[in-house]
């Protein structure tokens, strides 16, 4: 008898997930019989633990595709409209490579765009080579993503070593303009991917500029306590200090150094966890006058900027990030390239898109020139470094570095005033 | 003869032959693609059913040997040219040889230090292979992952451009598992084997080496899953230490063994199958909401482990022999 | 100085992880049990603390009255409708595998469900302590670890008194030793099961009170913690209350002051390697009783 009930209710759990399912199915199976489009394909991390920036990549891409099709689609396809399409990688390699073959072979899409990590953009760009279909990358950086020799390839974003290269040349001004020499450097950074390449541009660089790398200490990304990461760079006394690392442990380090009181010229952050919203929030007025890399804040000075994001903050209620930025500008360049090519055709697209010169317009508020070369990365990705400030008790980005694209009427604070603010 | 024209040969005959024709009938590539993953699975799922399910010790790291065969057959490909056919072998072997460092120590213990000490040894082998980007002078790429080099067309390398010749690969890969589990199942090993899991004890007592007849099962489902890692290279062609060797990777061959249906010789193939598919759906449909279809398979897992812990196959079994019972009367009937 | 630092900081955190370690213990000592959901509770406990902390301000060390109790129901509910059911049917079993994949399935469940509903944000209470530390000429010692660690060692303690001296605490143990003696002797077994797992469950969500104030909650937090618990477990060994909080103990200091001498990640493959090792010479760990393996 009680067996009986067991599986009655088994049953009808199972039951309740299968409709479940199937109210899914009938939901989602919606398809579109319009006749011109043109379809774009879009690999993102929807699902996951980088579902958020996904999702504010996608949001990105739709205000982009919303405006150019108002503004009357794809004039020389006959006023084509843009229809995306988008695949959930869920951040894992073997997913991304699954939903390229979907996009491409089912989907039959025109390009595709894509996949915010390196890991997954690596293996689904390769599918789209295969099939000749053109792949634009808004935001993965890892270097060798366009040093493989493909074709069909475009990178709208920096390497992860320009980042670097850009770090240290803006600690030799620093030293040069403060008059506080630099000699010493640490370098911090989780152990992954993005870590991994990270320093290798530091080495390249540093040893260029003549600096002297002290402490190399890549750490796990996800820490339970980064206390003896932190020990360790106290002890030596480094010049500056370089970190490379997600929200979850930027944080942790911040708020451990803070507890320890290291105090060296300068903490310098490589983006990612140092760009999230979420870092503010759990580190507070600790990481005042910290700087960070990016290639986009609210505050640059370059024009449309401000509209953009002002737009976007109305639509859907918080500003834009770098990668939103990226995501947004990279559906003008591919506008710009369907207009071009004037046909689907994927040879004539890529042939388009490796003749962009974009250097007026909207994607001004990205660079002030687009243009890729033979391996199909953007020439000069724009970089700024900003500087962490508390402003009416809340802390902001304050960009400030090069002169000419800072927060106007703000400058650097160098060396590091301290912890007894 | 007349043996073999019963339902019991004819049937499993038809389901492989139904199999075997699929790409004649599908022609796009990502559902060969997704098929082609489905039968993986269900060979992985399988491989990890030889020490999880026939032996009963529950191994929560099957990532490190997908790790073992696909790194050691890529870097021998990519550094002296060993073609990957060659590579499933040595890829198997050192897979098996990592079953046999785990196990060793631990399965002469309880099940609860084997499966401790599976979660240990997989997260020490993640963490090293992010942590090492060089093997002498092969490069492994470390954290950034290792890409394995591309040939287009090269049958001699398992390198295909359609995706028909991996769907067929992975079939012969779960048809040979699905045999070895058969020929396993009725084997003096398995025999041990099931005597283990039902009571160590008594094997003991009975004078069964039990911490032997585990080792063997450890390392050949080791050997297996290494086997598979080696198919998993050559068809992804990126290897990243995270995705390959962390606990994601080795969660779901034990999931889809468990819901399936552990130390049965179809379950695994069924939960696999079953589960992917499943899966498939689910991520394509809850893409709106966050971590959605994840739950959904935890509480699959949990109400299948509380309901019906012998799994997937016990809804499955019934219908089959009712079936192959119809079948016989029938040709029993024709036949007088 | 460094050295003493980090000494320091590694007694610290290894009071945190020993606490953690403690209610996995408890769990396998008498269920037999390895909860791979321990974790997964840890994270919840955590979410809430913080949201009472967000929201009523209340400070995570207060909120343990609530929470404790809490989370005390939250595993024993747990143990009884869904663990009891799978324990049921593997009656003769001695190590129930079939109640160990069930965990497993709760932890992945628990996660994702935390994850659709807080969604994926790092949440860290940022209380008047968080950031204070103690500091005597260059040595400095951080507050909100220092109060986890004192935490832990009270309740480490009271646990130890409780498990000694109640009569509910000797049928705990009477039950891990023997079930079957222990049910002749008259101890309901199965009751004892669910206030096992509901206080190893409790400690579990105090081990993540104590680290909001310092760490950030995120639906997959258990697994940065998890691992290093079996670990932990398994050093002390399974079962040993005391062995949990030595074996934390050591971990931390390991991972605190060999990264002096090399990178975070080898000590964490040092880690993984000694903890091997350990099984291969000493599996039944510091203070397990040999006999039982």
């Amino acid at each position: 008898m009680f067996i009986k009930r067991n599986y009655k209710i088994f049953l009808l759990c199972i039951t309740v997930l299968l409709v479940m399912l199937i109210a899914g199915c009938s939901g989602g199976g919606k398809s579109s019989g319009e006749v011109k489009e043109i379809k774009i394909g879009n690999i993102l991390p929807l699902s996951g633990s980088a579902a958020p920036v996904g999702k504010i990549g996608q949001q990105a891409r739709d205000m982009a595709v919303e405006e150019i099709n108002a503004a009357g689609g794809i004039k020389s396809l006959g006023g084509a409209k843009i229809k995306m399409i988008y695949a959930d990688s869920k951040g894992d390699p073997a997913t991304g490579v699954a939903e390229a073959e979907r996009l491409i072979t089912q989907e039959r899409v025109a390009l595709i765009t894509g996949a915010y990590q390196s890991g997954v953009t690596l293996p689904a760009t390769e599918v789209a080579e295969r099939y000749k279909v053109p792949f634009v990358c808004p935001v993965p950086s890892e270097d060798v993503i366009t040093e493989r020799g493909f074709k069909y390839v475009f990178r709208l974003a920096e390497k992860t070593t320009w980042r670097n290269r850009e770090q240290v040349r803006f600690i030799q001004d620093m030293a040069k303009k403060f008059g506080t020499p630099v000699k010493t450097v640490a370098l911090i950074y989780e152990n992954t991917a993005w870590g991994q390449g990270a320093v290798k541009g530091w080495e390249k660089y540093l040893k260029e500029a003549g600096l002297k790398i002290v402490l190399k200490e890549p750490y796990p990304a996800n820490s339970s306590d980064l206390t003896p990461v932190v020990l360790k760079v106290k002890q030596l006394k480094p010049d500056v200090i370089m970190m490379c690392s997600y929200v979850s442990d930027a944080a942790l380090l911040t708020n451990t150094f803070a507890e320890h009181k290291v105090k060296p010229l300068a903490f310098i952050g490589t983006s990612g966890g140092f760009a999230d919203p979420v870092y503010f929030k759990t580190t507070g007025d600790n990481s005042e006058y910290f700087f960070d890399i990016s290639t986009w804040e609210p505050d640059v000075n370059r024009p449309f900027s401000k509209e953009v994001n002002e737009k976007f903050k109305q639509k859907y209620g918080y500003p834009m990030n770098a990668e939103a930025v990226k995501a947004y500008t990279a559906m003008y360049v591919i506008k710009d390239a369907l207009e071009r090519a004037g046909s689907l055709d994927p040879e004539a697209i890529r042939k388009a898109l490796a003749e962009t010169k974009l250097t007026s317009g909207v994607t001004q508020m990205y660079a002030s020139e687009i243009i890729f070369d033979e391996s199909g990365q953007m020439v000069n990705a724009p970089l700024i470094i900003s500087q962490f400030r508390k402003i009416n008790g809340k802390m902001e980005r304050v960009t400030v570095w090069p002169e000419k694209e800072a927060r106007p009427g703000w400058k650097p604070v160098w060396p590091f005033p301290g912890w007894d603010k | 003869m007349r043996n073999f024209i019963t339902p019991r040969y004819y049937l499993p005959a038809l389901m492989i032959f139904i199999l075997l024709l699929i790409p004649l009938f599908i022609s796009s590539p990502y559902i060969l693609h997704i098929m082609a993953m489905v039968l993986f699975w269900a060979y992985l799922a399988s491989a990890w059913n030889i020490v999880g399910g026939f032996a009963g010790q529950l191994s929560l790291g099957h990532g490190v040997y997908v790790a073992a065969g696909a790194y050691v057959s890529s870097l021998l490909f990519a550094n002296i040219g060993l073609s990957p056919w060659f590579g499933m072998i040595i890829g198997g072997l050192v897979a098996a040889l990592l079953g046999v460092i785990v196990g060793y120590p631990t399965l002469r213990l309880r099940g609860a230090y084997y499966a401790l000490a599976t979660v240990g040894f997989a997260e020490g082998f993640r963490v090293i292979l992010i942590n090492t980007t060089k093997i002498g002078s092969w490069h492994t790429g470390g954290a950034e992952g290792f890409l394995v080099p591309l040939l287009g067309d090269a049958p001699q390398h398992m390198q295909f451009m359609s995706k028909v010749p991996y769907y067929y690969l992975a079939l012969v890969l779960l048809l040979i598992i699905v045999g070895f589990s058969f020929w396993l199942d009725r084997s003096k090993l398995g025999y041990y084997l099931t005597a283990i899991r039902e009571d160590e004890d008594a094997a003991l007592a009975l004078g069964i080496n039990t911490a032997r007849a585990k080792l063997i099962a450890a390392a050949l489902s080791a050997f297996f899953t290494g086997v598979g890692g080696v198919y998993y290279a050559q068809l992804i062609r990126y290897l990243e230490p995270n995705a390959i060797a962390g606990a994601i990777m080795s969660n779901q061959i034990v999931f889809l063994a468990i819901v399936g249906g552990r130390g049965t010789v179809l379950g695994p193939v069924i939960g696999g199958i079953f589960l992917t598919i499943i899966g498939e759906m689910t991520r394509i449909l809850f893409d709106q909401v966050m971590g959605l279809h994840l739950f959904l398979y935890g509480i699959i897992v949990v109400l299948f482990v509380i309901f019906k812990p012998r799994g997937l196959i016990e809804l499955v079994e019934k219908p089959y022999e009712k079936l192959v019972k119809m079948l016989n009367g029938r040709r029993v009937e024709g036949a007088s | 100085m460094g050295v003493l630092s980090s000494i320091i900081n590694g007694i610290l955190m290894g009071g945190v992880y020993g606490l953690l370690a403690m209610g996995l213990t408890l769990i396998f000592g008498i269920m037999k049990i390895i909860n791979f959901a321990h974790g997964a509770f840890l994270m919840v406990a955590m979410i809430l603390s913080y949201w009472l902390w967000k929201i009523m301000g209340l400070d995570p060390y207060l909120s343990i009255i609530i929470i404790a109790p809490l989370m005390f129901l939250l595993g024993y509910l747990t143990q009884r409708f869904t663990i009891k059911p799978v324990l049921d049917a593997e009656k003769d079993v001695r190590e129930p595998i079939g109640a160990l994949l069930l965990t497993a399935g709760l932890a992945v469940a628990i996660e994702n469900f935390i994850l659709m509903v807080f969604g994926a944000d790092y949440l860290m209470a940022k209380t008047a302590y968080s950031g204070a530390s103690i500091n005597i000429s260059s040595l400095s010692i951080s507050v909100p670890r220092l109060y986890a660690f004192v935490t832990s060692l009270v309740v480490a303690f009271l646990f130890y008194q409780f498990l000694i001296k109640t009569e509910l605490g000797r049928a705990m143990r009477a039950t891990g030793q023997d079930r079957g003696v222990a049910l002749l002797m008259g101890i309901n077994v199965s009751k004892v099961y669910s206030i096992a797992f509901g206080i190893g469950t409790a400690l579990a969500g105090l081990a993540g009170i104590v680290l909001i104030p310092f760490y950030y909650a995120h639906p997959s937090v258990g697994a940065v913690f998890i691992t290093k618990a079996f670990i932990i477990v398994v050093l002390g060994g399974l079962g040993s209350v005391h062995g949990a909080l030595v074996g934390g103990l050591i971990i931390g200091l390991i991972e605190s002051v060999a990264a002096q001498y090399m990178t975070a990640t080898w000590t964490a493959i040092l880690i993984y390697f000694a903890f091997l090792a350990f099984l291969l010479l000493k599996p039944s760990g510091l203070f397990g009783s040999r006999y039982e393996w």
